[in-house]
């Protein structure tokens, strides 16, 4: 049993986090294994200064928190400052993965299910060097503080990852397929799929011909369009960077227009999948939050210590990558909002236009790029040939301002590699997705 | 059977900045082992957070054989090496001090930005031993400086940034040397669309290519690079190398996760333009016949792969101004960059100045570089500087298709 001191704020995130990777490489095993690791994390604050500890040693964590109260100092009035106020008091037990947790499935199984899928990266002589991974990871997590919060939840996700690298004359394109998810049943039966993936990608490979580079109107896959929401407008609505400058808050005024009437970002961590945080990690409660609504600029996201200083509601967006580091204002899930049209009266009014179908990474300042993979020409309504791109970017606020079509289908997307990277913390899981996206115009190279 | 040992240990202090105060300290440490045993052609893995119990280690790593991962056993053989440079830098009751002095410094010459993110101090070691009598140990450490600054008023979250890493701290240095920058942030100027001398970190740029200098794609023939091992490919004047010397990379050990160590501790991929070397383990190396440079890397419970930590330019000029007398585009910020399957790599520019004999003459707006590769370190490579003071990594000078 911990016992906090008076005079000082504090709380402690325990992590159990189980995971298993299995890699293969030209069908040859490169990696199997299992991984416990079990760290915790501890904050005290006095009113001036925070004071961090990361620990593997969990069975002392009286002896850590003491360590932290000593470096700190006493405030008898610290339950009344502005971010210890802001603080949520839940307490809660929730578990989504008793009964399916990837801990209990044997490393055989798991490592049976990737080589059922080998075969496949070898139906093509293109195909040169071919890479297959199963991740899995179960996190069970505790979160104490010191007015009282005391919450456990698990987290779950489970995937697929293959990569292949083709050549055939002097063509070369390396390819991927990827499949995430939350429970074990849900990596099995995607042949068809990842057949079909393979030869859309050979036929780009051999097809694909070199933009013209110019201005372009531009239709983004939900994959795309996650992407450039999150790396847009998402990192931009993270209000930790936004407290360093008073003159931020009139700039970022809430309701001023940012974007198209049509447009709205949302962040959410209560969806299920990579960004699913139902509490953040200073016990805040999980919500839908508009970062944009019908084009106007709706909320921001936060941690205690920036909600207080902009004097706004907690978001539950405070995270950390792991044990090692302290919370910061993360991204949780974040998506555009459908809109009323079908893919095909999407891409119908176009000329000549491009559509990204998948990427391979995308980021944003006041400049926001995203680099396609598969790229198709649209010319006169119509799916064309498949196109090399090698960046589209455009400034945020003017391409938020040139969206004018959005399709009803809406398309939520989880990942098993990779992630979000901010600083020092990097790969955080997050969902994204959205509809299709219309881009009335967009820098192309 | 063949076994080595690894135990590494991180030692933290970080400090987080808002708005140019210090507003909390983390301490941490954290410590790893690993047993590797190799029989019958294959590889046994076990690792631990934590002070390594290596007779527990080892039991589960010969357990862990039985999953049948294939791995040849070419350890290194007898030697002994030792490297230390992880004296004190500053002490650590005097971190937050000294560091809000520098803060408070940096925030009266440059009033308009405000300064966050982090400043640290890190203590690394590792020690190798296998079972032919390979010893290895490394300590390094650094002090770290890695502070976003925003301009007031601008509405961005991010406008400049200013990084710094080494081993003695100045903050005269650091502060003269980013008022260069700051007073040239608001003078704003611009230049034609055209072909100019782009001042860069050439790893920008080089990172977008690198999976092409992957072992096991390089001998798939689906790299740009297949069949040119031996070959002048590049610029005569390009030599660049894995950067695990302790002089120019403060923390890095100078041995790779297989206990490899390189002559000058710099691993070389291309000298003098000639493709030398490719990013292999012992196994890609072996399996592909390739020769191995010693960059390998391997999670503390995993199997060594292909690594990189960083990268080393041979320079071929003192200073700036002798790298690129007259007007060039000096990049601070090219994020999202990113290249066709065929080399055609394009990025925008989200923070550049424009540059007259080696001084900052004024900011630039957003522009776009472009290029191909075989031509950006080849023909248009002009050559790489290094010890720039505000830069951790070594500077290059290339002619690049610039646009607005």
């Amino acid at each position: 049993m911990i016992q906090f001191k008076e005079g000082f704020y504090a709380d402690i995130r325990v992590e159990d986090r189980f995971s298993t990777v299995i890699a293969y490489q030209a069908g040859v095993l490169e990696e199997m294994k299992n991984r416990v690791e079990k760290q915790a994390f501890l904050r005290v604050y006095d009113g001036k200064l925070w004071y961090y500890a990361s620990v593997t040693d969990i069975e002392h964590l009286q002896k850590t928190l003491d360590g932290l109260y000593a470096a700190a100092t006493a405030n008898p009035e610290i339950l009344k400052d502005p971010i210890v106020r802001k603080f949520e008091v839940n307490r809660d037990r929730l578990s989504h993965f008793e009964g399916c947790s990837v801990r209990d499935i044997p490393l055989k199984e798991k490592q049976a299910l990737l080589k059922s899928y080998l075969p496949l990266l070898s139906e093509h002589e293109c195909i040169k060097m071919s890479r297959a991974k199963y991740l899995d990871r179960n996190s069970k997590f505790t979160f104490i503080s010191s007015l009282g919060a005391d919450i456990e939840y698990d987290y779950q996700t489970c995937g697929l990852a293959l990569s292949f690298d083709m050549a055939e004359g002097e063509k070369q394109f390396s390819g991927n397929w990827q499949q995430g998810g939350t429970r074990f049943d849900e990596a099995k039966g995607h042949e068809k799929e990842i057949r079909a993936s393979i030869e859309e990608q050979i036929s780009f490979m051999r097809n694909s011909v070199p933009v013209v580079p110019g201005k372009y109107p531009v239709v983004l896959s939900p994959e795309a369009a996650g992407v450039f929401a999150h790396e847009s407008f998402g990192h931009k609505s993270e209000s930790d960077l936004m407290i360093s400058d008073e003159s931020m808050k009139e700039e970022w005024q809430l309701g001023k227009a940012v974007g198209s009437p049509i447009l709205s970002i949302v962040d959410c961590g209560e969806l299920s999948g990579a960004g699913f945080t139902p509490y953040d990690d200073e016990g805040t409660k999980a919500r839908k939050n508009y970062l944009i609504k019908n084009g106007k600029l709706a909320g921001r996201l936060h941690s205690a210590q920036t909600a207080s200083v902009l004097n706004e509601d907690l978001t539950g967006n405070a995270r950390a990558v792991s044990c090692d580091f302290e919370p910061i204002v993360r991204m949780t899930s974040t998506y555009i909002e459908g809109g009323e049209l079908d893919f095909d009266e999407l891409i119908a009014p176009i000329e000549k236009g491009y559509f990204i179908k998948t990427i391979k990474h995308g980021s944003g300042m006041s400049t926001f790029t995203i680099a396609p993979e598969v790229v198709y020409e649209i010319e006169n309504g119509k799916l064309g040939r498949p196109v090399q791109i090698s960046v589209i970017t455009g400034s945020v606020f003017e391409t938020l301002g040139l969206i004018d079509g959005l399709s009803k289908e809406v398309v939520q997307l989880s990942f098993v590699t990779g992630g979000c990277g901010k600083m020092e913390q990097h790969p955080l899981p997050v969902g994204f997705g959205g509809p299709f996206v219309r881009v009335c115009e967009m820098n192309v190279q | 059977m063949e076994k080595e040992f690894i135990k590494n240990t991180e030692k933290k202090v970080s400090l987080n900045v808002t708005g140019g105060k210090i507003d909390s300290f983390r301490q941490t440490e954290k410590t790893t082992g690993t047993v590797r045993v190799y029989e019958n052609g294959c590889i046994g893995v076990a690792g631990c957070i934590g002070e390594p119990n290596e007779e527990d280690l080892t039991k589960r790593a010969i357990e862990a054989l039985e999953f049948g991962i294939p791995y040849p056993e070419k350890l290194e053989g007898a030697c002994e090496m030792e490297e230390r440079h992880d004296d004190e830098i500053i002490p650590i009751p005097e971190f937050i001090p000294t560091m809000q002095t520098f803060l408070d410094r940096l925030g009266a010459e440059c009033p308009n930005f405000a300064f966050s993110n982090k400043i640290g101090l890190q203590y690394t070691s590792t020690e190798y031993i296998n079972s032919k009598g390979h010893r290895l140990s490394h300590a390094g450490g650094a002090v770290y400086v890695g502070l976003i600054a925003k301009n007031r008023g601008s509405g961005n979250i991010f406008d400049s940034f200013l990084g710094w890493k080494g081993r003695e701290f100045d903050a005269d240095m650091l502060i003269t040397q980013f008022k260069k920058e700051y007073d040239a942030f608001f003078k704003t100027v611009d230049i034609e669309p055209g072909r100019y001398p782009v001042v860069i970190e050439a790893t920008t740029i080089l990172y977008r290519f690198i999976n092409h200098f992957i072992g096991e794609l390089y001998a798939s023939g689906a790299s740009l690079l297949s069949g040119k091992l031996g070959e002048k490919v590049f610029s005569p004047k390009l030599s660049f190398m894995a950067d695990m010397n302790p002089l120019t990379a403060p923390t890095a050990c100078f041995f790779d996760a297989e206990g490899c160590v390189a002559k000058d501790f710099r691993p070389v991929f291309v000298e003098n333009g000639v493709l030398k070397g490719l990013l292999t383990s012992k196994k890609s190396a072996d399996t592909f016949s390739l020769p191995n440079i010693g960059s390998a890397q391997a999670a503390y419970d995993g199997v060594p792969d292909a690594g990189l930590t960083g990268l080393y330019f041979e320079p071929t000029a003192k200073s700036l101004k002798e790298l690129v007398p007259g007007k060039a585009i000096y990049v601070v910020v090219a994020e999202g960059g990113d290249a066709t399957p065929d080399g055609h790599y394009a990025s925008p520019v989200q923070l550049a100045y424009l540059m007259e004999d080696g001084e900052f003459v004024g900011r630039l707006p957003d522009l776009n570089i472009s290029g191909d590769f075989f031509e950006l370190f080849g023909k248009d490579y002009i050559g790489t500087v290094l010890d720039e003071p505000m830069k951790g990594d070594s500077l290059s000078a290339i002619m690049m298709d610039v646009g607005k």
